[in-house]
């Protein structure tokens, strides 16, 4: 499959996220994975929220922090071959919109997760390291930085 | 009337026709439902990928080869993700191979599909007499027999097949000084060029009229060739939002003002760079309105009619007449022979001085073989058929109302059309990528052979069925396909627009 007939972009992974509609599916998905999970009997709440704020963390460094390139070829000549998708997102530039909202999201779960959980002792250590893995990664200051070289090429 | 420079003629101003264009957008459950359904696609694929990788499951794709495994992997398989997940699952509805010409009724070589889609064999048999609602056969010149094919056969007993040069060596035949006089005297311009293929035109003449030091400022939605000629010449390009006369006059202005990027000195030339009809979206050019821009702002426009030459206008004369504009105002017009010709190549025409300036320097022209006899007779005789008999004008007249019908029949059984009313690009949307699977092998079961296009080619939540109407259906065949995507779409619940047409 190749791009480059009607979009608009050369690499259409930076403007996906633009897309009518996809924050509230973005939600809608997450919400439905935490009533997936909320509704095992052996969790308790606290243990569900924070399994939902894992999951949703840890998933979201995956795709969007781990994963390089893009998933087709680009008419961009190999552009963005080594850049993650929080990078590539609307081609690097910092502060729109649907960059802030994926910072706030993890915002939002912390602080769900952490009035659910009652702010026990083990809860919010594992809220919090996860809190920081979701955003630490999404500051402007750390944009193309590989740290000790991981996941360079 | 006696053109000044830059293109401005001045002369008595006829009627123009009214812009009008429509983009129903998306309604908000069809986008959710769609992302989901590619958020499934992609879970999936990530799965599948994992256990191929890992060997829980046989890999049908090309991989490496075993010994080649310490050096550093040639293609990123990431790259292919789409492809191998996605793609591959619905690859029968692409490809397809056609045996016959490809006129208002195809043959299609059947192929049986195994393996969700990696492995396909040919079953031996051939789809016949498929209604063809994928070609780009607008006037319906698409023929193996008919003035156009005699003609073209009696140049092949007189000239041959191969040229066997350039045109600057020995292949400058006299039918293609012929074919050039007729087609700047179709135009109304002053002289034409022609080339031996349409994408070579665009992506070979684009670097001899812009380089370092000028501006090109395109359309969003232009097609390959021209995004290579801009990246070729070596000329910075802006992109303004597709048809957006205001977005077009801000970066006019700030081209203007701001000048060159580092050192503010004023650039050399601002070309503008738009196409006659888009074939993806349907929709026509705002001519008027960027010929109002161009004229204030001093840039030049370069048309690429590929879709529209032929298609458009009383007596096919392209987006220009459909608009009232006289030729000579656009700078630089471009277009081919492939869509409504039936035959192959490109054409630029517009001034001598242009022409002339291209013949000595483009590449193309110095280093690609010429045209082949027997193409260019077919465009001749089709262009003596268009422009001066009764037969040209019905075909036009017939494309006309085949466009307006069709397009009005699908948006009253209430599918999305994108575009302008009058353009012979048909695209209803579809949204969803196992739907674009569903309609397209639907409507071959139901004798009707069509195009579907998904993302990346568009945007992620507009897959669309792109119609491409032609002179050569007749108005039964319409119906019957209007028919049968009214079952289609009651069946994939396609029919989204809120829109009520009488």
């Amino acid at each position: 499959m190749h791009t480059g007939t009607t979009n608009q972009v050369a690499n259409p992974n930076t403007v996906v996220w633009n897309s009518p509609g996809i924050w509230i599916t973005y939600s809608i998905l997450t919400a439905f994975m935490h009533l997936v999970l909320l509704s095992m009997p052996w969790f308790t709440t606290s243990v569900a929220w924070t399994l939902t704020n894992v999951v949703h963390g840890v998933g979201m460094y995956f795709f969007l922090h781990t994963i390089k390139g893009t998933p087709f070829e680009t008419s961009d000549q190999g552009k963005y071959r080594y850049s993650t998708h929080w990078e590539q997102m609307d081609s690097g530039t910092q502060f729109t919109a649907a960059r802030k909202f994926f910072m706030t999201t993890p915002i939002v779960l912390y602080i769900l997760a952490s009035f659910y959980s009652k702010y026990e002792f083990t809860h919010f250590v594992i809220n919090t390291s996860i809190l920081l893995l979701s955003l630490l990664p999404k500051l402007p200051q750390l944009h193309g930085v590989r740290l000790f070289g991981i996941n360079k090429y | 009337m006696k053109p000044l420079r830059n293109g401005n003629v001045i002369h008595d101003e006829p009627p123009r026709k009214r812009f009008q264009e429509d983009f129903e957008s998306t309604p908000l459950y069809i986008a959710v439902v769609t992302y989901i359904n590619y958020g499934i696609m992609i879970v999936f694929g990530f799965l599948r990928d994992f256990l191929r990788r890992h060997g829980f499951e046989k890999t049908h794709a090309s991989t490496e080869a075993s010994d080649m495994k310490d050096f550093v992997p040639l293609y990123a398989s990431f790259e292919s993700f789409y492809t191998r997940n996605i793609y591959n699952r619905i690859q029968d509805v692409f490809n397809r191979p056609i045996c016959s010409v490809p006129g208002p009724v195809i043959d299609i070589v059947e192929r049986q599909f195994s393996k969700s889609g990696w492995m396909f064999e040919y079953t031996g048999k051939v789809l016949k007499n498929v209604v063809n609602l994928g070609s780009y056969n607008y006037l319906g010149f698409a023929e193996n027999d008919g003035p156009c094919a005699e003609a073209s056969i009696e140049s092949i007993e007189k000239y041959g097949v191969g040229v066997c040069s350039s045109r600057k060596e020995m292949g400058n035949l006299d039918i293609h000084v012929k074919l050039e006089k007729k087609m700047a005297e179709y135009l109304d311009v002053e002289a034409c060029l022609t080339f031996g293929m349409g994408f070579a035109t665009n992506s070979m003449n684009i670097p001899c009229l812009v380089s370092k030091g000028c501006l090109i400022i395109s359309d969003g939605l232009n097609h390959a060739s021209l995004v290579l000629g801009c990246r070729l010449s070596g000329a910075q390009i802006r992109v303004f939002k597709h048809n957006d006369m205001k977005d077009l006059e801000s970066k006019l202005r700030d081209a203007v003002v701001y000048g060159q990027p580092r050192t503010h000195r004023p650039w050399k030339k601002i070309l503008i760079i738009v196409e006659g009809v888009y074939s993806m979206e349907g929709s026509i050019v705002n001519l008027p309105g960027i010929l109002e821009l161009k004229k204030k702002y001093k840039a030049y426009v370069f048309l690429d009619e590929a879709h529209s030459i032929g298609a458009l206008g009383s007596r096919g004369r392209g987006v220009t007449e459909y608009f009232g504009i006289h030729p000579r105002e656009v700078d630089i017009m471009m277009g081919t022979f492939t869509k409504s010709f039936g035959a192959a190549g490109g054409y630029i025409a517009g001034s001598r001085a242009l022409v002339e300036h291209l013949r000595y320097h483009s590449h193309s022209a110095c280093y690609a073989t010429s045209m082949s006899p027997p193409v260019c007779e077919q465009i001749i005789t089709s262009l003596h058929i268009i422009s001066s008999t009764d037969e040209g004008k019905r075909r036009i007249k017939q494309l006309a109302d085949n466009c307006r019908m069709f397009r009005q029949g699908l948006k009253k059984l209430g599918n999305i059309v994108y575009g302008n009313d009058d353009s012979p690009v048909v695209p209803a949307m579809i949204y969803a990528p196992t739907k674009l699977g569903a309609f397209s092998r639907e409507m071959l079961k139901r004798g009707f052979g069509v195009v579907v296009v998904g993302f990346p080619a568009t945007p992620i939540a507009e897959s669309r069925v792109r119609f491409c109407i032609s002179a050569a259906l007749t108005e039964q065949q319409l119906q019957d396909a209007l028919d049968a995507i009214s079952d289609i779409s009651d069946l994939l619940q396609m029919k989204y627009s809120k829109k009520k047409i009488a």
